[in-house]
This record gives structure tokens, sequence and C-alpha cells, in this order.
């Protein structure tokens, strides 16, 4: 029996493991060329270095959207990560055939390891307390309030934090893919017990590391504002982006490379736009909730947030958010045909993207304009070549971690009721 | 679009082909002890049709002496006032909101497990969901008395009501309170019409069984329900929507019961993740107390084959699911307050943790957070004694929650001359208890009269209802009659009836 190999060093940060796809019947693998995830890739890369033109212009804004744009593969994978545990841990059997897509886009996590350091040379742009006049009291910038929390927020912890949440998910995401890919050579039994154990201790560690990290990455931004459900908000959009982004890589695996044909059905499809559907709604609940509360309670350091947010511009940022994250999308999943017309649901997976992406955009662009004075709400091309360089980076290298293996995990015990599966 | 991702799967898959086809991955069968549907029927039609038993009686007589002494609590507060409470002047909502809050909480299972693991394909919550159903409902009204009475002038307790007169006077449409009335009504007629749609076929099958009087009022309930495929078709289709529209509410009713706090500026109280971790709470002691009734229920009923140790697991997994939400909750506010650096927020949860009140604080934390996690340990999530017991600890651990998030917030408030402890009344007390009355005489009243289980719903997840199921058996009638041969006596051990005859109707004696 075939043994599940380790990559070389190199090729270990994209696909940890050499190509298993010989093993598997022609029917479950990629069948398209390469050129597919190569364009992809080579125009994510390539947008990638047009933003490293930014900067050489303007390094601020660079490093702002930098972050937004890191920040979005990286809520995308976390959102794949904890699709990949719940598939596990309720032994679901409609998402085996599905399965394979989000645990290669949890293998982003070594490599948006890799890529944040522009951020990590961007801190002191970036995050506001890494300032030392801050802390000292006798200098006029000094800050109570952050001085106050700097036994949370200095750089060595933050640092230390940091390589924790990527040591951990990239471990869960290594574990899970091993399991995984194991099964294709050697169908024994005790695997999927295996991949449900893991799961289960998986989550909570998800649940948590998620929601300090998006803190640290994101709520940090803004030093001196804080929200309890902000670590909610920040898994909302998670799950939303990565239940569409498999769509997008299913339809990219079956329209543009030909594969999974017959596998990857409408009735999966269908579920999947389900979760889009339910994730819109749960999207709008928590940002109703945090908006709501804080509207209400009227305390000028917690509606501050929302003040910049509705001034100079960015109100329209804000309305936006409301129609195109929710009320839009809400109305168009609602109907059963559009989670089964897959040019529709197609179209909604490009649109959930750009959102969440605006949706980042949204909560870290204003601290940019507040700290620099851009003075206005808007966009910069920077931003916009980040945006899509990691976009179509994430779909490019997804699709080519893919594609040396198997799609679909053939030996897993409930593919064969996966195939049969039908949505109601 | 192509024709192929939509062709069946049939054609992909040859055996012959040589990929390494496993067998099916069978989950456990939901139902046990092989019953037939006549069977089910039979199990679970007998309580309602039996002879009251003995100890039904004696257990009502407990329930509703539990119901008098909340009249009587009730008359005693309407004539005297407010003041009779607990309920001081920096305290201003004591054990009044406590309790609504509580049995909010409490309601929201029902609706979870008929709504959302309906959408959820979870097809285990068949055995449960119309027993959590009912407890939802009566849930609901144990809470409604509190805000009911706690107006003062209960007798104008309709000015709540958004009803046009010609005093010009409307309820205050900003006050979440006001949308309180709004959203814990519409969730109650929801999970009623949800609950009575799914006892229509129910009703339908005693109605079928009765002689009579009863056969008459039966009749009424059931809506000339004759299991016609367009009956069933209608009954699916409302089912879904009914289900569609019951989820968004189980999240809304106790994210506006967390708004009555939250939107306050009151420091413990005004924190952002207050809806998703009240929502998480009240799935948890709602749980909680469907695991206590249904423990014992199947017990006494013998219900065992269909209300089996799985469903019992599933449902503490679920409880040590949401238990640690509400802890890390709970964490999250405290690291919250302190990174706020707002001393009044800081201030109040130091004053919870270690202040006057840190025992109830530390009752809580230890049956909400704590407790729940020995559910990791599969033989303790399997364990009847365990989880009843642990069933009783998290319903006392989510009444310390609403407690201490009421009282700790309240007693210190930002005038420190009117600082106070909070102690409750023996009427506080007694009412309390009374409402538990309320609660298990109206579930006493549903075992007796309702059938607790939906018998429909349970056949409809055994095996044979699949409609594949004789695909390799011949046309069905082959396979059935050895089947029927062997579950003999798996219902003699149930209630007695000897003759399984498929044409006697259980004796009514």
């Amino acid at each position: 029996m075939a043994e599940l190999k380790r990559s070389s060093l190199l090729t270990w940060l994209v696909s940890p493991f050499q190509p298993t796809r010989e093993h598997a019947d022609a029917r479950f693998t990629y069948r398209g060329s390469s050129t597919l995830y190569l364009a992809l890739l080579g125009l994510g890369v390539a947008l990638l270095i047009v933003s490293l033109v930014g900067w050489a212009v303007d390094a601020k804004q660079f490093f702002f959207s930098y972050v937004v744009g890191w920040s979005f593969a990286l809520t995308v994978t976390l959102g794949a990560l904890f699709l990949t545990l719940i598939h596990h841990i309720t032994k679901s059997h409609w998402s085996v055939v599905v399965r394979r897509i989000p645990e290669a886009m949890t293998w982003m996590f070594p490599v948006l390891a890799v890529l944040s350091i522009p951020i990590l040379l961007g801190m002191h742009d970036l995050y506001h307390w890494t300032h030392e006049e801050l802390y000292d009291p006798t200098d006029p910038h000094y800050d109570e309030i952050l001085a106050g929390k700097r036994g949370y927020l200095n750089t060595p912890f933050w640092l230390a934090r940091m390589a924790a949440y990527f040591l951990i998910w990239t471990f869960l995401s290594y574990r899970l893919l091993k399991l995984s890919l194991r099964q294709d050579l050697d169908p024994d039994r005790s695997i999927p017990k295996k991949q449900r154990r893991t799961a289960a201790w998986g989550i909570p560690v998800f649940g948590v590391t998620t929601a300090f990290a998006s803190y640290d990455i994101l709520m940090a931004l803004d030093p001196h504002w804080f929200s309890t459900i902000f670590g909610v908000y920040i898994f909302a959009g998670a799950f939303f982006s990565a239940s569409a982004t498999i769509v997008l890589l299913a339809l990219l695996l079956q329209r543009l490379g030909g594969s999974l044909r017959g596998i990857f059905t409408k009735e999966h499809y269908h579920d999947l736009g389900k979760w889009m559907f339910a994730m819109t709604a749960f999207w709008a609940y928590i940002a109703f909730s945090q908006y709501m509360l804080y509207w209400y309670g009227g305390i000028p350091e917690e509606t501050v947030f929302y003040r910049h947010r509705f001034e100079h511009g960015w109100q329209w940022h804000s309305y936006s958010l409301m129609f195109f994250h929710f009320v839009l999308p809400f109305l168009i999943l609602l109907p059963r045909a559009s989670k089964r017309i897959l040019p529709v649901l197609g179209v909604m997976t490009g649109w959930f993207l750009v959102i969440h992406w605006f949706d980042i955009h949204w909560i870290a662009m204003p601290v940019y304009d507040v700290f620099y004075g851009a003075g206005h709400a808007g966009f910069s091309w920077i931003s916009i070549a980040c945006g899509l360089g990691f976009l179509f980076f994430y779909l490019g290298l997804t699709l080519y971690h893919l594609q040396r293996h198997s799609l679909v995990p053939y030996n897993d015990p409930r593919f064969v009721r996966s195939l049969q599966f039908e949505s109601v | 679009m192509e024709k192929d991702s939509n062709t069946p799967h049939a054609d992909v898959l040859h055996e012959e082909d040589g990929w390494h086809r496993q067998p099916y991955d069978n989950d456990p069968p939901l139902v046990k002890g092989n019953l037939s549907f006549h069977e089910i029927t039979d199990l679970v039609a007998y309580h309602t049709e039996k002879k009251t038993p003995i100890t039904w009686f004696l257990a009502f007589g407990v329930a509703s002496t539990g119901l008098m002494i909340l009249f009587l609590m009730l008359a005693y507060q309407v004539y005297n006032g407010v003041g009779v409470w607990g309920n001081n002047v920096p305290v201003g909502w004591g054990w009044p909101i406590v309790n609504f809050v509580f049995w909010v909480g409490i309601g929201h299972a029902g609706t979870l497990i008929s709504a959302i693991l309906f959408l959820f394909r979870q097809r285990w919550r068949t055995s449960i969901n119309r027993a959590a159903e009912a407890m939802t409902l009566f849930a609901v009204m144990c809470a409604l008395i509190f805000p009911t009475f706690h107006v003062g002038r209960v007798w104008v307790v309709y000015w709540m009501l958004p009803i046009p007169n010609q005093m010009e006077m409307w309820p205050q449409f900003k006050s979440p309170l006001l949308w309180d009335v709004f959203a814990v009504s519409s969730y109650f007629i929801v999970s009623l019409l949800f609950w009575y749609v799914g006892l229509i076929p129910d009703l339908a099958t005693l109605r079928d069984r009765a002689k009579g009087l009863r056969a008459k009022v039966l009749a009424f309930f059931a809506l000339g329900w004759t299991g016609a495929n367009r009956h069933w078709r209608n009954y699916e289709k409302s089912y879904l929507i009914l289900a569609g529209l019951a989820t968004p509410l189980v999240l809304s009713v106790h994210s506006v019961v967390s708004f009555d706090f939250a939107i306050s500026i009151i420091p413990g109280w005004h924190t952002t993740i207050f809806p998703p971790y009240f929502v998480a709470g009240a799935i948890f002691s709602g749980f909680a107390m469907v695991l206590t009734l249904l423990v014992v229920a199947r017990k006494i009923y013998g219900l065992e084959d269909l209300i089996t140790l799985d469903h019992l697991e599933k449902m503490n997994i679920i409880i040590l699911v949401t238990g640690s939400m509400v802890g890390f909750a709970y964490i999250t506010e405290f690291f919250m307050a302190w990174y706020s650096q707002v001393e009044y927020e800081q201030y109040a949860f130091i004053n919870r943790a270690f202040g006057p009140y840190a025992w109830a604080y530390w009752i809580m934390m230890t049956c909400n957070l704590i407790s729940p996690q020995l559910f990791w340990f599969k033989k303790l999530r399997r364990s009847i004694p365990v989880m009843f017991a642990l069933s009783i600890v998290v319903n006392i651990g989510m009444w310390f929650e609403r407690f201490v998030i009421t009282v700790t917030s309240l007693h210190r408030d930002f005038l420190p001359s009117s600082w106070d402890y909070f102690s409750p009344t023996w009427v506080d007390v007694l009412t309390f208890v009374g409402s538990f009355g309320l609660f298990f005489t109206l579930f006493l009243l549903f075992l007796r009269f309702v059938p607790m289980v939906a018998i429909a719903e349970v056949k409809g997840v055994k095996p044979e209802a699949d409609p594949h199921f004789y695909d390799h058996e011949g046309d069905g009638h082959a396979a059935e009659a050895p089947q029927i041969a062997i579950q003999q006596p798996a219902s003699e051990a149930q209630d007695g009836p000897d003759d399984v005859d498929d044409s006697t109707a259980p004796t009514t004696d």
C-alpha cells in the first residue's frame, strides 16, 4: 500500500504532501489543464507585486490596504477550517464530496503566516499602540487608557499571540489534511474517528483563537475601541465568505476544470447556498446587535467607531454594507431556485467575496483616515490591487493544492451517501 | 449549464471499476427495539387512552398545589402591591426579571429542536420534539406571569399593547420591554402553531382509535385529516414554512430579552455580546430542562426505545457546546471589561466575582462553565444518573446567571449612598415555587392527554419509511411479515396488552 509522503520543504508551504492523484480513479481527479491555476496564481502574484509599488509610493496606505487583503484571506481560511471541523464533528453526509475544498483552503495558514511579513514591518504605522511615547507619563502624547492596556497590547506579547494562533491553526489543518489524504491510500476505518476527535478539541480552540485574533489584528487597529461581540462578527464574516469561496472553487473545478461531473451535484450546491443564505442573515444579526446596542447606549468611547463610519463619505460604505451584505443577498438567495441555478449562485459567490472584502475594508480603512487624515472615504488603488491579488492568489494556490490529490475523499465511509444526497 | 452536474451519480460509480467502495456507514437506528409502525402507535397512544394511573393523580396533586400557591401569591401581590417583593431602590429589578428570563430561556429548546434541527436535518429530533415544544409553550406561559404582575396594576396590563384609544396614549416603542411583548408573543403564537400543526396527524391517529365523545373531540382538533397524499403534501409544506419562520424567532426572542439589559448603560449590562450569548444560554438551559423531564418521562412511560440513550447523548453534546459558548462569553465579558479600561465596567466585574454576591457568581461559573465539561467523557454523557444530576445543576446555574446579571449590576450603582444588598422576600420565593407548579400542572396535563412523542414523525425516520427500503426486498409485503413476528416480545415488555394483533386496538382498560 502506498504511503503518504511529505513534500520537500519549499513545497510543504503550499502543499504539505506529495501528489496522490495517481492512486485515485480518474473521475475523482482534476481533469483541467494547469493553465487555470497557473493563470490565477500569476494574476494574484502580479497584483500583489503591483501593490508593492504602493509600498514605495505611500507606505502607510499600503500597510492598511495590505492588512485588509491579508485579513480577507485569513478570515476566508478560518471559515474553511470551521466548516471542516463541523463537517467532522456532526458526521454529516452531504458535505463529504465538498470536504476536500475547505481542507485545501485551510492550508493557506502557513502561507498567510509568511505573507504577514509586510504587516510585521508596518506594525508601527498600523498599530498606534506600538508608539513608545504613549506610555511615558511625561510625554504630551501620554495615553492613560493605552497605558492601562499595555499588559495585553504590547509588541512582544502580540507577536507571541500571533505565532501561537498560526501554530495552532496550522497544526489543526495539517492534522485534518493528513488524516484525510491518508484515507485515499489506506481506507483505515479508524480515520473518521480520529478526524472527529481532532474536530472535538479543535472547535473550542478555533473559537478562542479566532475571537482573540480578531481583537489583535482588526480591533487593535483602533486601540481605544472595544466590543465584546467583535469576535463573533468576524466569525460570521469568515463563515459567510468561506461558504461562497467553496462554491466558487467547485464551480471553477467543474466549469473550467472539467472535473467532478456528476459527483459534486446541484444538491451540494443547494446546501452550500443555504449556508450562504443563512450566513448573510447571521452576519446581519450580529452586525445589527453591535450597532444597535452602541447607538442606543450612546456612550462616546463606544459610538466613536460608528461616528468615524458615518462621516467623510464613509456613511456610503456603511449604507452599502447594509444593502449589499444583507438586504439584497438575503432577498436574492431566499428562493429555492436561486440556490440551484448555478449561474445565479456563481454570481453570488463573487458578490459575497467582494462584499466581505468591503466589510474588512470598512473596519480597517476609516482608522487610516482618522490617524493619517486622508479625510475622505473611497478605495485606494493599492487596496484594490491587494484585495484582488489576495483573491486570485488564494484561488490559484488552493486549486494547485487541490489538483495534487483526489478531489473527493472516496474512501470516506460516508462517501456513497454523499453522492446520493438530495437536498430538500 | 451542462446537464452533468446534476446527473444522478449512479453511473459515476461502478463497483467493478475497482475503487475502494466502503460499505454504508449506517448510523445506529434511531428507534430501538425493532418496533413496527403499529407498535409505535400503540406505545405512544396508549398513554392517552389508558385509565389514569394513581401516580399521575399524586403528581398532579403536588403540581396543582404549587399552582394554588402561585395564585395565592399573585393575589397577595396584586392586593398589596409590588412592595411585597424584595425589589428595593437600587435593585428595581429583582427576582421577577430573573424568573422571567429564566423561564423564557427554558422556552427555547422546543422550537430549536423542532425548527432549527429540522432545517439541519437532524432526524433524531423526532423523538423529543413534541414534549420539548410543549414544554416550551408552558415555560413561556410561566415567564409571562412575571412581567405581567410586575407592572403593578395588572388590570391595565393591556396598556402594553398599542391599542388606539381616546387618551392618545401609546406604549413607549423605544423600550425593549415593549419589544419583549411583541417578540415573546409572536414566539408563543408561532411555537403554538408549529406544535399544533405537528400534532394533527397524531390527533387523527388517536381519533381513529377512539369511540364516542372522545372521538368527536379529537375529530374536531384533527381538522379532518385522512392521511391522504394531498394532506401530507400540505402538511410538509406548512411544516417547512413554519420551521423557516420559527428559526429567526428562536434567535430573536432571547436577543430582545438581552436588549432589556444591554441597551442601558449600566456596567455589566451594556455589552454587545449579550444577544448571541443570551441565545446560547437559553438553548443551554432549555436542553437541560428537556433532559430533566424526558429522563423521567421515558422511564415512567416505557419509552426507552423511542427516546434512546443516543438521543440523550446528543442532547448532552448540545449542552456541552452551548455551555462552553456561554462560559466563553463570561470570560470575554471579563476580558473586555479590563481591556476597555472603563473603570465602571472593571468595577462591575470585579464586584461580581469578589463582591458581596461572589457566592452567586461562583455558583454560576461552576454550574454553567465547569460542570458541563464532564460531558466530554462519553461514559458520563451516557450515564442517566449523571445527566439527570447535571441537567438540574445547569438549571440552577442558569437561574443564578440571571440573578448575577440583574442583581450584581444594580445593587451598587453610580451613587454609593444608595448601595444596598438585595434579599428576596417569602413572596418572591413562593411565587417562583408556584411558577413551577403551573409548569408541572400543564406538563402533566400534556402527558395525560396528548401523544407525548410525534408518532407520525418517528415512523418517518424508520428505515422502512425510506422509499427505497424495499428495493431489494420485493414489493414490501414479503418483508413485512417476518418483521411483525419478531416484534412481539418487545411490545409485551411495555404496557401489557397481551394481544398485539395488528387489527386489535389496544385495550383502554
